[in-house]
């Protein structure tokens, strides 16, 4: 699978904001909700990655990379879905082009956690 | 529509339990295969269920499998929840019985379409259960009515001679209406010889043929004001009103002579015989028509015996 970088938008709102059609009035902002659960996941799925790749544990490496690419599809995390289908994808999950990914996912993590905190204040005001 | 979803993934479980609640639907979240497929298996299942093609204990295909291997009136409703690019998993869940799919990162028009077309198909197979249910409850009435009918009916339906119930009715009737008459009634006991064998040995159609062949003998040998039954089986009686007492030796020889000339025509595959009982009635002294069968049925059954000792 080739990825085209879309370093410039590293989320895409416009995936996030169609979540509002789920909103229930007067219950907590749904979208804000999904940010939450996601910058709660990803980091974990990191260690788990990590831990993975250490241990040659291909099949457990191929499913952390498949959940982050799911969250991150649905979430409009374009870069890091299209990455995280490359590593889910690669024939060994745990080589040194495994690590090199990772790497990536988490600097690009970075700037996607600063834009979806950008969005989810801007959600709580 | 009760909806099932079984998906590990926090995420994607959050956005479709939040649209599904949104759009009216009953939810029930599970995590896992197992706990997917207990939910499925409680009173009052979901009819709609979602399910992940990954999970870690039991897959969404596995799960579906098993599903329809059984044998149930009410099948649940299986969307599989597949990645996008992978048409193996695809095909290979929709060969599991899945009935429709969905594509991950989800798409919540397409969702929505999907649970419609999903009501669209539950409501048919309900209509078509409920059709089933009152087609078997008018069947059952229709049943009902044709045996009320039957009891009703006076006529036998194979030979289109009196049933039991007729006979007893005319020649009853007959016997109250007589009793003053100062003419006796003869009552003709008539039973078939070796109708079992027939059916025994040529089936029975042959044993039809021969019960209504009987029946058209006792029609030519009787006059039409003269009562002829089929009382059931290889059984016929014959109530002969206002006749002369010197009438019964010509009768039965007639009886007798036509039953010969049946035996002789060479395109039957069977011979008929008759035991014959003839009991003369004087209304002046009993109405009970039943009594006067069971005399009769005597006299016949006398008549048989010696038939048989007559053969051997």
């Amino acid at each position: 699978m080739s990825v085209t970088p879309t370093a410039t938008t590293p989320v895409d709102l416009e995936v996030l904001a169609s979540y509002e059609d789920a909103q229930v009035e007067g219950e907590p902002d749904f979208v804000v909700e999904l940010i939450d659960l996601y910058l709660d996941q990803v980091p974990r799925l990191f260690d788990s990655l990590h831990a993975a790749i250490e241990n040659n544990d291909r099949a457990t490496a191929k499913r952390h990379a498949h959940s982050l690419r799911g969250s991150s599809g649905n979430l409009g995390v374009l870069h890091i879905a299209a990455v995280a289908g490359e590593l889910e994808h690669l024939d060994n999950p745990c080589g040194t082009s495994a690590m090199t990914l990772l790497q990536n996912l988490e600097s690009e993590f970075r700037r996607v956690k600063e834009v979806l905190t950008a969005e989810r204040q801007r959600r709580s005001r | 529509m009760k909806i099932l979803i079984a998906e590990d993934d926090p995420i994607s479980c959050r956005i479709l339990t939040a649209n599904l609640k949104k759009w009216g639907h009953e939810v029930v979240v599970t995590h896992n295969g197992k706990d997917a497929w207990q939910a499925l298996h409680t009173q009052g299942a979901p009819s709609v269920a979602i399910l992940d093609r990954v999970m870690p204990d039991v897959d969404g295909i596995e799960i579906c499998r098993q599903l329809r291997r059984e044998k149930t009136d009410t099948p649940v409703h299986v969307i599989l929840l597949t990645s996008l690019n992978r048409r193996e998993d695809l095909l290979e869940g929709l060969e599991a019985g899945a009935d429709d799919y969905l594509t991950k990162p989800l798409d919540t028009h397409e969702l929505r379409a999907r649970l419609q077309s999903a009501g669209r198909i539950l409501e048919l197979q309900e209509s078509l259960r409920q059709r089933v249910r009152e087609l078997e409850a008018a069947v059952a009435e229709r049943k009902l009515a044709e045996e009320a009918l039957r009891n009703l009916s006076l006529t036998d339906q194979l030979t289109g001679l009196y049933n039991y119930r007729g006979f007893l009715n005319l020649a009853g009737h007959h016997a109250k209406t007589s009793r003053r008459s100062k003419h006796p009634s003869l009552l003709i006991y008539a039973d078939m010889d070796g109708l079992k064998e027939i059916n025994d040995t040529l089936g029975h159609r042959a044993g039809s043929m021969a019960i209504n062949a009987v029946a058209d003998i006792l029609r030519r040998t009787f006059r039409d004001c003269d009562i002829v039954a089929r009382l059931g089986g290889d059984e016929f009686a014959v109530l002969v009103p206002n006749f002369q007492k010197t009438e019964t030796r010509n009768l039965l020889e007639r009886l007798e002579r036509n039953l010969r000339r049946y035996n002789e025509e060479s395109s039957h595959e069977f011979t008929i015989a008759l035991s014959v009982g003839a009991v003369e009635i004087d209304h002046q002294q009993s109405v009970n028509i039943e009594d006067h069968m069971a005399r009769a049925d005597e006299v016949m059954y006398r008549e048989k015996r010696k038939r048989k000792k007559d053969r051997q």
